[in-house]
């Protein structure tokens, strides 16, 4: 008898189990809308407070929309939650924030939705688009459609300090000559250690950190086409060899790749380096803690008086299979993340860039700006700045190239034949693709 | 007789929820990744969108790349180097603090475990900064002169990943052995002190076969484990200098995440299940047939 209750019992539980799955399951209504908005924390910043106040303002004015904000880590780990999240056929967040070079690979495979029916539809479509910087635009557009907008951008600058620059009695570098020297200069031995180097490149982000060498050289790695990659170029090869130089020949920086990005900006703002390859990201941190000028420019080109970048960071993309409803409450929250006013705010609050020309003339940026004249600074090393490393097949030729920059920067190959094979590697990879 | 049914019932009934379990997200995704790994499934190609049978072509193309081959190998001196390096240590720890007076010091050993690899892997990140870092200093005491840039070093790199995993494990499995050591018959060794054995003979006679189901089943945790290591190679390295330190299971979120490939992710999946499955039994077979001796 005791068994019968005991299998009844378990009968019963698992009856419960599967209720309560079932009723787990989303409701779909007509009424609210709910979406949900995946965000990475990639800077040493406070994000998610401003993220969740513009989710609250937007639910003050729109109080039939519920905004969810959902922070996963990393850009990757956005990235990943997107894709298993609608393959399983899950609630994928309405709107999340991808590198800008995620486009190609994530459109292709039909995990978003361009946005560009709902800028049509939209007042003043062409100023609001026109409002944005260029450069930060050059990643929304594929197969004539716009499938994202600019929210936190960055661009690789160099930071320098410029007291201990002065103090050598030295100038600020102007060429890759300059650099190198400089940079030779600023390096402070003990004996056999170094205690201080003139200037930390970091190989972390690897393609991205190179680029302004390669087009200091005259040859960006990648061109206007989506299939379009420039490894092998003779421009690109004397690039490696340049960062190769700066610690062979100038003894600038120690030799081979280095895992730095982390320890970069303290070892900057103690004294420890006296110039650093870094994220424009930085900015805000490096201001904050540094005890002495800060001086920020583009990075040296081979001929005098050139400097280069290259933008970075996220945008906002819209994610596939949203109703009607969702879609339109996505998009007029992505346009609101979007405005001036909190471009301007959200660029003093992380150290981001202001992503439109407009937010120049916000007043607390323009006191910002003059308090702090670097931020003036990057806004016009953007002007330099050329297009970033985005392609088809992304993952798998970022990582061909990244494979032979770093075999060429420690020794393994000579970099000439490191970017013969990266192009030849790559060439197929991208087949596919032509 | 009735009441004979109902008992054979019930078995059945209480594992029926793990038997779901289990079927839902361990059998049915093994079969669809060996299905899936027949066919051209690439979703940022257009024409392979919709998965097309390819047959063992990506076995074939597996194999013959060579950085698959590296990977490969990379995961198993990476396996090979960290497990028998962690169960000494931990069976080491384990004799060593098994007097309940060393209770602090067993904090201490085990206290990395409780860390989430990832924030280990950043400390460690600082702990190896080239100059000034703490395990570079560490090893200054001891003479050590060579490359300190180990994280960027093609020949150091994997070894820095079996460094952190080694730290942030031999804790944990020092807990089994700590429970084995410690369910040790007491009158056995007391008769061999009376017989006058020597520690060598005691351990390697007694203490170690004794313990031999705990290294059965620390040792299957163990590789398992480290077939499964991911966190510290994304955080540290993500698999370079040029994939030096890419361990299969990082190529594989890779593959499927980054270049979208389903069917090769679904040949390394099957690969991965492959050798894990070979070990599991293997390993299971050997201690059996020595049980029966």
């Amino acid at each position: 008898m005791p068994k019968t209750t005991m299998t009844l019992r378990m009968l019963s539980i698992l009856a419960l189990a599967a209720a309560l799955f079932t009723g787990c399951q989303k409701e779909s209504s007509d009424g609210p809308v709910t979406i949900k908005v995946a965000y990475p924390v990639a800077v040493d910043a406070p994000v998610t407070d401003i993220l969740n106040q513009y989710a609250e303002d937007y639910m003050a004015i729109h109080p039939e929309v519920t905004i969810e904000t959902v922070y996963a880590g990393g850009y990757n780990d956005v990235k990943t939650m997107i894709q298993t999240t609608i393959d399983g056929g899950g609630d994928a967040p309405a709107l999340s924030v991808l590198l800008a070079t995620d486009l190609f690979d994530l459109a292709n495979a039909q995990y978003l939705t361009s946005m560009s029916a709902h800028l049509d539809a939209m007042d003043g479509r062409d100023d609001y688009l026109g409002d944005f910087l260029p450069v930060f635009m050059e990643n929304s557009y594929y197969m004539d459609e716009i499938w994202s907008l600019p929210f936190q951008r960055s661009a690789v600058v160099l930071y320098y300090n410029a007291d201990m620059i002065a103090e050598a009695g030295l100038e600020v570098p102007t060429d890759w000559e300059s650099l190198g020297e400089t940079a030779g200069a600023l390096t402070l031995r003990e004996g056999n250690s170094v205690t201080r180097w003139g200037l930390d490149y970091s190989s972390d982000w690897p393609y991205w950190v190179f680029q302004p060498l390669a087009m200091g050289a005259g040859q960006n790695i990648v061109g206007a086409g989506d299939t379009e990659i420039y490894f092998d170029d003779e421009a690109v090869i004397r690039a490696i060899e340049y960062y190769n130089d700066l610690s062979a020949k100038y003894g600038a920086m120690p030799a081979g790749v280095q895992a730095s990005w982390g320890s970069a900006v303290p070892d900057f703002v103690t004294g420890n380096r006296a110039m650093i390859v870094h994220s424009s990201g930085s900015l805000s941190s490096i201001l904050a803690q540094a005890d002495f000028n800060v001086g920020v420019m583009g990075v040296p080109g081979e001929t005098e008086g050139t400097s280069f970048s290259v933008p970075g960071g996220g945008n906002i993309y819209m994610t596939a299979g949203l109703s009607e409803a969702e879609e339109k409450a996505a998009f007029d929250f992505a346009v609101f993340m979007t405005d001036a006013a909190r471009a301007a705010e959200f660029s003093i609050a992380t150290g981001y860039i202001a992503t439109r020309t407009s937010c120049g003339e916000n007043e607390e940026l323009q006191a910002y700006r003059t308090e702090h004249p670097q931020v003036e600074e990057i806004q016009n090393i953007l002007g330099t700045a050329g297009k970033e490393f985005a392609i088809q097949n992304l993952g798998e030729v970022r990582t061909i190239f990244h494979n032979y920059l770093q075999a060429a920067f420690n020794g393994q190959m000579d970099a000439a034949e490191a970017m013969k094979t990266a192009q030849e590697e790559s060439d197929r990879a991208l087949a596919d693709f032509r | 007789m009735k009441n004979n049914k109902k008992t054979t019932v019930l078995p059945y009934l209480l594992i029926l929820p793990t038997f779901v379990f289990v079927c839902i997200f361990t059998i049915y995704p093994t079969i669809a990744s060996f299905v899936g790994s027949f066919y051209q499934h690439r979703l940022n190609v257009p024409r392979y969108r919709e998965p097309v049978f390819n047959g063992l072509g990506n076995y074939r193309d597996i194999f013959a790349s060579a950085d698959f081959r590296m990977i490969l190998q990379n995961t198993f001196v990476y396996v090979l180097a960290l497990v028998p390096l962690t169960i000494l240590a931990a069976l080491f720890f384990a004799l060593w603090l098994k007097n309940k007076r060393f209770a602090r010091l067993r904090i201490a050993i085990f206290h990395p475990t409780i860390l989430p690899m990832v924030s280990a892997a950043t400390i460690w990140i600082f702990f190896l900064t080239p100059d000034y870092g703490l395990f570079n200093q560490f090893l200054r005491l001891f003479g050590y002169s060579g490359a300190e840039n180990w994280i960027s070093n093609p020949n150091l790199a994997l070894m820095a990943l079996v460094l952190v995993g080694f730290w942030k494990e031999a804790g944990f499995y020092m807990i089994y052995y700590l429970a084995g050591v410690q369910n040790l018959p007491e009158d056995v060794y007391e008769a061999l002190k009376l017989e006058g054995a020597g520690p060598l003979t005691v351990f390697f006679r007694f203490t170690l076969p004794l313990l031999r189901r705990t290294t059965l089943f620390v040792t299957t945790v163990a590789v398992i484990g480290a077939f499964r290591a991911i966190d510290h190679v994304i955080v540290m390295t993500s698999g370079g200098p040029s994939g030096t330190s890419t361990l299969l299971l990082y190529q594989l979120w890779k593959v499927r995440f980054e270049n979208l490939n389903i069917g090769q992710a679904s040949t390394i999946t099957v690969i991965l299940v492959m050798v894990l499955l070979l070990f599991t039994i293997s390993n299971f077979l050997l201690n059996e047939k020595r049980g029966e001796k």
